[in-house]
C-alpha cells in the first residue's frame, strides 16, 4: 500500500465549508482515510477511537483554538507524536512562535490552493 | 449537483447565511450593551470565516471587504477601539454590505462599488491610526517544518480492549450545598463500564472538629469503558465548577512531555483565539475546562454560546418536503374515507378494526405534525431583515429609531415567512415614517428622542401572532376621518367608533401622509398589506392609543396545509368552519333572541348582544328562516371578541381537513377561505368566518350606519 492509501488524517475546522474543501482536496491527492470534526473537543473524542497520523486544524475556532488543541494532543502520550498542520488566517508571528514551541509540524496560511496544501503535507510526511 | 466543488460552494453560501445571522445577533447584543468578550469573538469569527471561505473560492470583492471589516473588529477585540454606538452603527452597515456582497457572489451579480466605497473610507478612517496588522513580506517568520516518521500500524495494540480511565474527583462544599450526591454520579459511571471507587478521607477531621458545611472527602475512580471521554465528562455535567475533576487515561497517564512550554507562557494563546485570559484557568484539558485549583465557590462560566457552534442539520430540497406534505395530506383524506367506510359497514364499536383505525388516526396526526415541523422555521431570519429595514428607513428620514425584537425563535411555516416579508417591511416602514414622531416632537411630549419599534412573535391559541408596535403619537383619528371624507371613501356625516376610524387605514388608496415621503409613499397602501396577509389565511388588527403609540397585530395560521374544522350542514350543502374561529356552539332559546326590525335579529350571549347571521341566506342557498328558535348557532369571533352568531342547520363532525386552495382557479372569493375533500370524496368549501361576518348583507344584522369593512368591499 502506498503512503497516501495508508495515511489517516483528522480535519478540524468549525466551518463546514473549510472541512469540505480540505477533505475534497485530500480526496484529490488520493487520501481517503479522512475524518473531520467541528471543534477541538470532538476531535479529541474521535481521536480516542480512531487514531491518525496527521491532524489538520484551523487556528480560529470557538471553544478550543488550534494551538490549544495542539497542546492537548501533545499532553497526551497516545496522541503526543501525531503530526500537526495548522491552518491560520494570517501568518501571525505570535501564533507561529507558539506553535513552534508546542511542536507544530507545519502551518499554512489562508487562502491556499490544493497544491499548497499538498506541499505542506508532503513537507511533513514525505511524498504522497 | 454532481460536481463536488459546486456542492461545497453552494454549502458555503448557506453557511454564510448562518454566519451573517450570528454576526447580526452579536452586533445587536453589543448594541444593547449585553455583550462580553466572547460576543466580540463570535462577531469577529463570523466575518473571519466568511473571508476564509470566500478566499478559497476566489471571491475577491468579498474577501477585500471582509478583510477590512475583520481588521476593524480585531481592533475592538484587542481593546484598541471601543465598541461605541457610533462604531457599532458603522459595523451594522458593514454587516448589511457583507450580506449584499455574499448575495452578489452567490448569484453572480456584478458589484456596484458606489455603495461600498464610502463605507470602506469610513472603515479606513477608523483604522487609520493603527499600524498594519499583517506581517511584512520582507520580514519572514523563521519556521522549520518538523518531519514525521510515520507509524503506519495505528490500530495494532490494545485497540480491541476498552480503555481504562483514572478519574480524580474532589467535591467542593457548594456541590453538596446544591444538593448533588457523589453516590449518584458513581452510579451513572457504573452504567458506563467496570468501576472501582477509592475514597480518600485523609483530610477528614476527627468527629468533634468536623464542620459539616465543608467538603472533606475525595475519590479516585478507575473506569474501564468503551465510551469515550465525553460520556464520562457528561456524568459530571451538573457539578461542573463545583468540584475539582481530572479525567486521565490510566494506560497512558504520564505527565506532558518535558519540552512542552510552560502553561503560563501560553497566556498569549488565549489572546490569539480571543478567549478571555484567566490565570486561574489553564489551557483546557482535552475534554472540557475543569478547575484544577482549589474547588471554586462559583460555577465556571459557560463555554461559547450555542450560536457559535455549528448546528447539526441536513439540507433538503424544499420540493421533496412539499411532496411529503402533499402525500401526508392524501393520507389524511384517505384515513377519513376509511373511517367513513367503516362507519357505513356498521362495524361494532370495540372491534379490532376500530381500535386499529383509531391508532391509525393518531399516527396520521403525529406524522402530519412532524412533517409540518420540518417546514417550520424560526422567524429570526425575517426579524433580522426587518432590523436592516429599520436602520435604513430611520437613516433616510433622519429619525433615531431602535428596533426591539421578541420571540425570534417562534416557528412558522417557511412559505408564510417568505410571504410575510413584504407586508412586514411595509408595516415597519410605516411605523418608522408615520408612527413615530420626529425627535423634537418626541422630546416636547416628554419622550426619549429615540423612538422604539417593537417586533414580537408569539403563539396564541393555535395561531402565530406577529405584532409591530411603535411608541409614537398614535393614530390621529380626526385627521384620518377628515381624510376619508375628503377622499369620499365614507359619507360626510359618518359616525364612526375609534376602532372603525383606525380601520379606515386599510381602505384602498388611503394615505395619511400630507407629503409623499420617500419611504412609505410607494403607492402601496395598507390595503395591500391586509390582502397579502389575508391570502395567507391571516388577519390584521390595529390598536392605537393617542400619545402612546400604535400596534398592528397579524394573526396567522401555523400551517397552510391543514386545519381543524367543524363540518356543518346548511341547506343540504356541507361546509367547513375553522375551529379556531368558533368560541362555542349553542341552540337558540326564545329568551335569547331579539328581533331588530324585519329579518334582523340579535342574540343575547351573557348580556352581550351579538348579530345573528343566517349562513344559508348569506350564501344564497335559501331564504332567511321565519323563526330561529331552536336553531344551532356557532359563536364566531377573534382575538378582540365575539363578532357574530352564525346559524347553521346542523353540526356534523369535527375533524382535520386538508386545505386545497381555490385562489388559483377562482381568485379570492369573499367569505370563503379554501376548499377540502371530505371522507366520502365530496368537496366542501372552507369558510373564512371573520370575513363572512364582515361582508354579511344585513338580512339578520342590525342596520348600522357604516362599517369600514363594508366600505372596503363596495369600493
Amino acid at each position: 500500500m502506498s503512503l497516501r492509501e495508508q495515511l489517516r488524517i483528522m480535519v478540524v475546522d468549525d466551518m463546514s465549508t473549510s472541512r469540505g474543501l480540505i477533505t475534497q482536496a485530500l480526496d484529490g491527492f488520493g487520501i481517503r482515510q479522512v475524518e473531520s470534526a467541528a471543534d477541538g473537543e470532538s476531535a479529541l473524542n474521535k481521536l480516542a477511537q480512531w487514531p491518525v497520523h496527521l491532524v489538520i486544524s484551523d487556528m480560529n475556532m470557538p471553544g478550543m483554538n488550534g494551538l490549544q488543541l495542539l497542546h492537548a494532543l501533545r499532553s497526551n502520550a497516545r496522541t503526543g507524536k501525531v503530526g500537526f498542520l495548522l491552518i491560520t488566517g494570517k501568518a501571525d508571528r505570535n501564533i507561529i512562535e507558539t506553535g513552534k514551541k508546542l511542536g507544530m509540524n507545519n502551518f499554512l496560511a489562508k487562502p491556499f490552493q490544493p497544491a499548497d496544501l499538498r506541499k505542506a503535507i508532503e513537507a511533513i510526511v514525505g511524498r504522497l | 449537483m454532481s460536481d463536488p466543488m459546486a456542492e461545497i460552494r453552494a454549502s458555503f453560501f448557506v453557511e454564510c447565511e448562518e454566519l451573517l445571522e450570528a454576526l447580526q445577533d452579536g452586533l445587536q447584543t453589543l448594541y444593547d450593551e449585553m455583550g462580553d468578550g466572547e460576543t466580540v469573538n463570535v462577531v469577529f469569527r463570523a466575518v473571519h470565516s466568511i473571508k476564509g471561505g470566500a478566499g478559497a473560492f476566489g471571491l475577491d470583492t468579498l474577501v477585500a471587504f471582509a478583510h477590512r471589516f475583520e481588521t476593524a473588529l480585531d481592533l475592538v477585540r484587542s481593546g484598541h477601539l471601543s465598541a461605541s454606538p457610533d462604531v457599532l452603527k458603522l459595523f451594522f452597515t458593514c454587516s448589511d454590505i457583507l450580506t449584499d456582497l455574499v448575495r452578489e457572489a452567490r448569484d453572480d451579480i456584478p458589484h456596484d462599488p458606489t455603495r461600498t466605497d464610502p463605507i470602506l473610507a469610513e472603515l479606513d478612517t477608523l483604522l487609520g491610526a493603527t499600524p498594519a496588522d499583517d506581517v511584512a513580506e520582507d520580514d519572514p517568520i523563521d519556521f522549520e517544518v518538523t518531519t514525521l516518521s510515520l507509524d503506519l500500524d495505528l490500530d495494532a495494540p490494545g485497540e480491541t480492549e476498552d480503555p481504562t480511565w483514572d478519574i480524580t474527583f474532589t467535591p467542593g462544599p457548594l456541590l453538596y450545598a446544591n444538593g448533588n450526591e457523589p453516590q449518584f454520579l458513581f452510579r451513572a459511571l457504573r452504567d458506563l463500564g467496570d468501576l472501582t471507587v477509592t475514597c480518600h478521607d485523609n483530610d477528614l477531621p476527627p468527629l468533634e472538629a468536623l464542620d459539616c458545611e465543608h467538603a472533606h472527602l475525595g475519590w479516585t475512580l478507575r473506569l474501564t469503558t468503551p465510551e469515550g471521554r465525553g460520556a464520562i465528562a457528561d456524568a459530571f455535567d451538573f457539578v461542573e465548577g463545583l468540584c475539582s475533576l481530572d479525567i486521565m487515561r490510566a494506560d497512558d497517564a504520564p505527565p506532558p512531555p518535558a519540552d512542552l512550554p510552560d502553561l503560563a507562557e501560553l497566556d498569549d494563546l488565549a489572546a490569539l483565539s480571543g478567549e478571555t485570559p484567566d490565570p486561574e484557568k489553564p489551557i483546557p484539558e482535552p475534554v472540557r475546562p475543569t478547575s484544577e485549583t482549589a474547588p471554586s465557590p462559583e460555577p465556571s462560566p459557560r463555554p461559547a454560546p450555542a450560536a457559535a457552534t455549528p448546528r447539526a442539520t441536513v439540507r433538503v430540497d424544499l420540493d421533496r418536503i412539499d411532496r411529503l406534505v402533499n402525500l401526508v395530506g392524501e393520507i389524511v383524506i384517505n384515513q377519513a374515507m376509511l373511517s367513513q367506510s367503516v362507519d357505513a359497514a356498521g362495524v361494532p364499536p370495540n372491534s379490532p378494526v376500530r381500535t386499529g383505525l383509531e391508532e391509525f388516526q393518531q399516527l396520521t396526526r403525529d406524522i402530519q405534525e412532524s412533517v409540518m415541523m420540518i417546514r417550520a422555521q424560526p422567524v429570526k431570519s425575517l426579524f433580522q431583515r426587518m432590523s436592516r429595514i429599520v436602520r435604513e428607513a430611520s437613516a433616510a428620514i433622519g429619525k433615531d429609531v431602535r428596533l426591539r425584537t421578541e420571540g425570534e425563535n417562534t416557528e412558522v411555516d417557511k412559505t408564510v415567512i417568505e410571504r410575510l416579508a413584504d407586508p412586514l417591511t411595509h408595516m415597519i416602514r410605516n411605523a418608522v415614517d408615520h408612527g413615530l414622531e420626529p425627535g423634537d416632537a418626541r422630546e416636547a411630549a416628554g419622550k426619549p428622542r429615540e423612538g422604539t419599534v417593537q417586533l414580537t412573535a408569539l403563539h396564541r391559541s393555535g395561531r402565530v401572532v406577529i405584532e409591530v408596535a411603535d411608541d409614537g403619537a398614535g393614530i390621529n383619528r380626526p385627521k384620518v376621518l377628515a381624510k376619508a371624507i375628503e377622499k369620499e371613501l365614507i359619507p360626510a356625516d359618518s359616525q364612526l367608533t375609534d376602532s372603525e376610524i383606525d380601520n379606515l387605514l386599510f381602505l384602498p388608496g388611503f394615505s395619511t401622509a400630507d407629503r409623499i415621503s420617500n419611504l412609505s409613499g410607494r403607492g402601496v397602501g395598507m390595503d395591500v398589506v391586509r390582502n397579502a396577509i389575508q391570502a395567507l389565511g391571516g388577519r390584521v388588527t390595529i390598536q392605537s392609543e393617542p400619545g402612546q403609540g400604535t400596534t398592528f397585530s397579524i394573526s396567522l395560521p401555523l400551517t397552510l396545509a391543514v386545519l381543524d374544522g367543524m363540518v356543518v350542514r346548511v341547506a343540504r350543502e356541507t361546509l367547513v368552519v375553522p375551529l379556531n374561529a368558533i368560541f362555542e356552539t349553542l341552540a337558540v332559546t326564545p329568551d335569547d333572541l331579539r328581533a331588530f326590525g324585519p329579518n334582523t335579529h340579535v342574540i343575547n350571549i351573557r348580556d352581550t348582544f351579538v348579530p345573528l347571521i343566517d349562513l344559508g341566506a348569506e350564501l344564497g342557498y335559501r331564504h332567511p328562516l321565519q323563526d330561529y328558535t331552536g336553531s344551532v348557532v356557532l359563536l364566531i369571533g377573534q382575538e378582540d371578541g365575539l363578532a357574530a352568531a352564525v346559524v347553521v342547520d346542523a353540526i356534523e363532525d369535527q375533524r382535520q381537513v386538508v386545505i386545497k386552495g381555490l385562489q388559483e382557479a377562482y381568485g379570492r372569493v369573499p367569505g370563503i377561505a379554501a376548499a377540502t375533500i371530505l371522507g366520502d370524496g365530496q368537496i366542501a368549501l372552507i369558510l373564512d368566518p371573520i370575513d363572512l361576518v364582515a361582508q354579511a348583507s344585513g338580512h339578520t344584522q342590525p342596520a348600522k350606519p357604516v362599517s369600514p369593512q363594508k366600505i372596503g368591499v363596495s369600493s
